[in-house]
């Protein structure tokens, strides 16, 4: 919405495909907040806010990218306080900001803790706002399948209409994926049911180049068993982690930061502790009961309703049960800083790119500012080329005759398997084989899993044949995507062979290797397989020192 | 756990609707949309119905178990289980039905678009930094700005339901935000237009919004603010702000509410004087009091002393409304009177005091 409100204020004319309600969409569900250098509770500044974010990264960040972000973080922020974003006030009425994760200043803006919500809310006013100007269409529950090249460009995207049913050819002289993550691919996950990564398939399977994809994020405070998210911000608020015995456990790993370490730290902790016998029911606690009622109904309301409606415990009387889950992907479409990829006419922004800003590891709060930051930039820069581009003229039918080819094949099968054992067994193999600490063995036998289900996915059988709000047929398509990006993600995890932020190989290569691996990975889909290859990072300022917290 | 559900299906091609029952085996802390999952999983894939976080914030998944709005993803089945009871799920009401589950909620966001829901700036303009604004005053819209949009408190709204037509109540609690926002400007322009016909006033305050909100927005509570600001701000020419105008008189006065006095007020003399055979029959019946003289009441002092109370602690327009106490425990924290409560958070039962390593624990 931020790209499409850009793109849309430096003169385009604009169309916006979604498979949900713009509203619905997962960043309404984040929490904690978005990080910019306002310096209103303590001093800070955009230099000491990319140096964090590139140690957070454990430089695997592209430097430029960060220092973009960080410089231009403040004056989004701005801009959105003064669209009616409701964030929370200080004392003095200036935007509030709380300490995050790896942060070296209170850095986050906030609206209690549903930062998500209320940003997403204010884009989509904003959008209406425009949509009285005109023209400013929205396609409201379109299911985005494939993305139509010609000539090296990129001219469209083939859609299913989720209510009406039928495919349609969405056209435009510039496209901006927005589409969002994948954390579906594992069984424990605070995604929502629509981050199956569509959109980096999509990009994938039409020849662009995925970037960094071994990094998954792991939260460290999902909910047991839900997997729903408990923001950072409670341990920004101070609240502790502790084990079994009731000791904070942290201590032992990040003796400086504590429960404020980065994410991937945190998580590979609370892994160890739980499997060193230390956790109860495969999860630590999360202790916000000395914080008091006052400050967790203020602050932390929306994380005490999930953790009393999805797990039976108020926190102002006992510790949350929380365990890592994966919640972020740090790599995807490769871009430039404007958002474009290596296609002419098609964009990226959000976590569906790979900027990269985030590297291997990403900090609590920067990825609300990126989707800001660069959806703005992605927005501006696709309109401008569209104003000068060629794209434009009558579009071959041959892509949608394909898809639509395909398309039957799936729908007229009868006979076979239903989609649904293949993704509950891709969410546990996964989880198993590829989560927070990767070893050899493991990620190859995940190989063979990935293969074997791909085989199965041939023969699947979608029941709902109609056209009205197909959901059996999309989620089929959406299992698809995530067979192929699995096989990405692992293929890429195996050939790092070091030890870098949320990629973790604690019995082969532990230590992080920048001889060999100071770059990001690269994957094609060349002949129906991804095909890696490697790129620098550009480095500006700050040189790879040891990460401690 | 087993877990039984009858489901109103509804196929659009046909135009015909059944009720079907299916029965899963679900964990047990499953809620009414792991359970959907289940059977669109196993039993059968044409089940229709919205998702997506799974966490009460995206507001997809609004539908009725046994004839109530609720989000799927927030009812926990376990108890209802052990009842041995088989819930009953259909669409939402008051929007037309796209499939099972599925409702078309354009109609819903056409009103939304009505209220014009964005800020107009009016604070003078910062630049390039914050408006100050203390967070006391950003409080005035808190619950309001909490509104998912799912849709549960129009599903459930009398007056739409006799006015397709009524706005509604997200969409008067979404008008509310920028009212009682200080940075908008168009405070008295928006008064005035959800004043208007199919406003504000045609509420028939049954409170089914409130009780059906999933998130405590209360927006029954945010058209009562929007009345009082109306009124406040000198917009009372409906009859539903003249009504509840003369509430307030007619209790400052007498202590009574003087009906016999109430429809001349709220309808002009006019339209009354046609209701005038009814009011008659109502005198005959002993249903209205007779109007002269007026009957004062025993202590009308106490009547005035609170008109003047609220006066003087400034509680004109919103501030003046009352929350409901679901609304204030929500925001204050009521204690349920659990276990959990009874103990504390550190007394016996409680789990242990946390401690660093090398400290020694404390029980």
């Amino acid at each position: 919405m931020r790209a499409a409100i850009e793109a849309f204020d430096t003169g385009a004319n604009v169309g916006v495909v979604s498979k949900l309600h713009p509203t619905r969409s997962h960043s309404g569900a984040a929490e904690g907040g978005i990080n910019a250098a306002l310096g209103n509770a303590a001093e800070d500044s955009p230099e000491k806010h990319a140096f964090d974010t590139v140690k957070g990264s454990d430089y695997l960040g592209d430097q430029d990218a960060i220092e973009i972000l960080a410089s231009e973080a403040p004056g989004d922020i701005y801009q959105l306080e003064h669209w009616g974003c409701v964030f929370s006030r200080s004392d003095e009425g200036t935007l509030a900001q709380r300490p995050f994760g790896a942060a070296g200043s209170p850095r986050t803006v906030y609206s209690a803790d549903i930062t998500g919500h209320v940003l997403i809310h204010v884009l989509y006013e904003q959008l209406m706002k425009r949509q009285e100007q005109g023209p400013f269409e929205v396609y409201e529950e379109y299911f985005a399948w494939r993305l139509v090249i010609e000539d090296g460009r990129c001219v469209g995207v083939i859609c299913w209409d989720l209510v009406r049913g039928g495919l349609k050819l969405v056209t435009g002289k510039s496209i901006v994926l927005a589409t969002g993550g994948m954390g579906r691919i594992y069984r424990a996950t605070t995604n929502a049911y629509a981050c199956n990564g569509d959109g980096m398939a999509m990009a994938l399977h039409a020849g662009l180049p995925l970037k960094d994809m071994e990094f998954m994020q792991f939260h460290p405070t999902t909910l047991f068993p839900s997997g729903v998210l408990i923001t950072e911000g409670c341990r920004g608020e101070g609240g502790f982690l502790i084990n079994r015995d009731g000791e904070r456990f942290m201590a032992r790993y990040a003796p400086n930061a504590l429960e404020l370490a980065s994410r991937d730290v945190v998580s590979r902790s609370e892994t160890t502790e739980i499997e060193a016998g230390r956790g109860l029911n495969g999860s630590v606690l999360l202790d916000l009961r000395h914080l008091g009622p006052e400050r967790i109904l203020t602050r932390l309301p929306g994380s005490r309703e999930l953790a009393m409606t999805f797990a039976g415990v108020d926190p102002i009387y006992d510790p949350i049960p929380v365990r890592p889950g994966a919640h972020y992907h740090m790599g995807g479409v490769a871009t430039d800083n404007w958002g474009a990829t290596e296609v002419d006419g098609l964009y990226a922004a959000g976590e569906v790119a790979c900027v990269s800003v985030h590297g291997a590891n990403r900090l609590g709060g920067n990825s609300l500012m990126e989707t800001i930051t660069f959806g703005r930039r992605a927005g501006q820069a696709a309109a401008e080329a569209a104003q000068v581009s060629r794209n434009g003229g009558p579009v071959s039918e041959a892509p949608l005759a394909d898809a639509e080819r395909d398309l039957r094949t799936l729908l007229d099968r009868s006979e076979g398997e239903r989609p649904w054992k293949i993704r509950d067994e891709l969410g546990g193999s996964m989880l198993e084989n590829f989560g927070v600490f990767r070893y050899p063995d493991r990620m190859e036998r995940q190989l063979d899993v990935i293969q074997g289900l791909r085989e199965r996915y041939q023969h699947v059988v979608v029941e709902d044949k109609g056209d009205i709000f197909n959901s059996d047929l999309t989620q089929a398509l959406e299992l698809e995507s995530m067979l192929d990006l699995a096989w990405v993600m692992v293929q890429a995890g195996l050939a790092r062979e070091e030890s870098r932020g949320a990629h973790s190989r604690p019995s082969d290569f532990p230590e992080r290797d920048d001889e060999r691996f100071l770059r990001h990975s690269i994957t094609r889909w060349e002949e129906d397989a991804p095909v890696l290859s490697t790129e620098e990072v550009r480095m500006t300022t700050y040189q790879p020192e040891v990460r401690s917290y | 756990m087993q877990v039984a559900l009858k489901i109103w299906r509804y196929d659009a091609v046909k135009g015909e609707r059944a009720l079907r029952e299916y029965e899963v085996d679900a964990p047990e802390e499953a809620t009414l949309l792991d359970c959907l999952d289940i059977v669109k999983d196993r039993l059968d894939g044409s089940l229709a119905y919205r998702k997506s976080c799974r966490m009460m914030i995206c507001g997809s998944c609004g539908m009725r178990m046994d004839g109530a709005a609720v989000l799927a993803c927030k009812v926990r089945m376990y108890e209802i289980a052990q009842a041995g009871q088989v819930p009953v799920i259909s669409a939402m009401g008051n929007l037309p039905i796209v499939k099972d589950l599925v409702v078309d909620m354009q109609p819903f966001w056409g009103k939304i678009r009505a209220v014009q829901p964005w800020l107009e700036p009016g604070l003078s303009d910062p630049g390039e930094t914050e408006h100050v604004v203390s967070q006391e005053r950003m409080d005035v819209i808190h619950k309001e700005s909490l509104c998912i949009m799912c849709g549960c408190c129009v599903s459930e709204c009398n007056s739409m339901e006799a006015d397709p037509e009524f706005l509604g109540p997200a969409a008067l609690a979404k008008g509310m935000r920028f009212v009682g926002d200080p940075r908008d400007q168009a405070t008295v322009e928006r008064l005035q237009s959800y004043s208007e016909e199919h406003g504000i006033w045609d509420c028939t305050r049954c409170y089914f919004c409130n009780e059906r909100c999933p998130k405590g927005v209360d927006p029954r509570d945010a058209i009562a603010k929007l009345g009082a600001e109306a009124v406040k701000e000198g917009i009372d020419s409906d009859m539903g702000a003249k009504h509840a105008k003369w509430f307030v008189t007619s209790a400052k006065t007498t202590g009574w509410l003087r009906e016999t006095e109430l429809v001349p007020k709220t309808q002009g003399i006019a339209k009354s004087l046609k209701e005038v055979t009814f009011a008659m029959g109502l005198l005959k019946h002993g249903k209205v009091p007779p109007p002269f003289p007026p009957h004062v009441a025993k202590h009308v002092g106490e009547a005035r002393a609170l008109y003047d109370l609220v006066h003087e602690q400034d509680r004109d327009g919103a501030a003046g409304i009352a929350q409901s106490e679901k609304a204030l425990g929500h925001l204050e924290h009521a204690d349920d009177g659990g276990e959990a409560a009874a103990r504390g958070p550190y007394g016996d039962g409680s789990f242990a005091k946390p401690f660093l390593p090398g400290e020694e624990p404390t029980v």
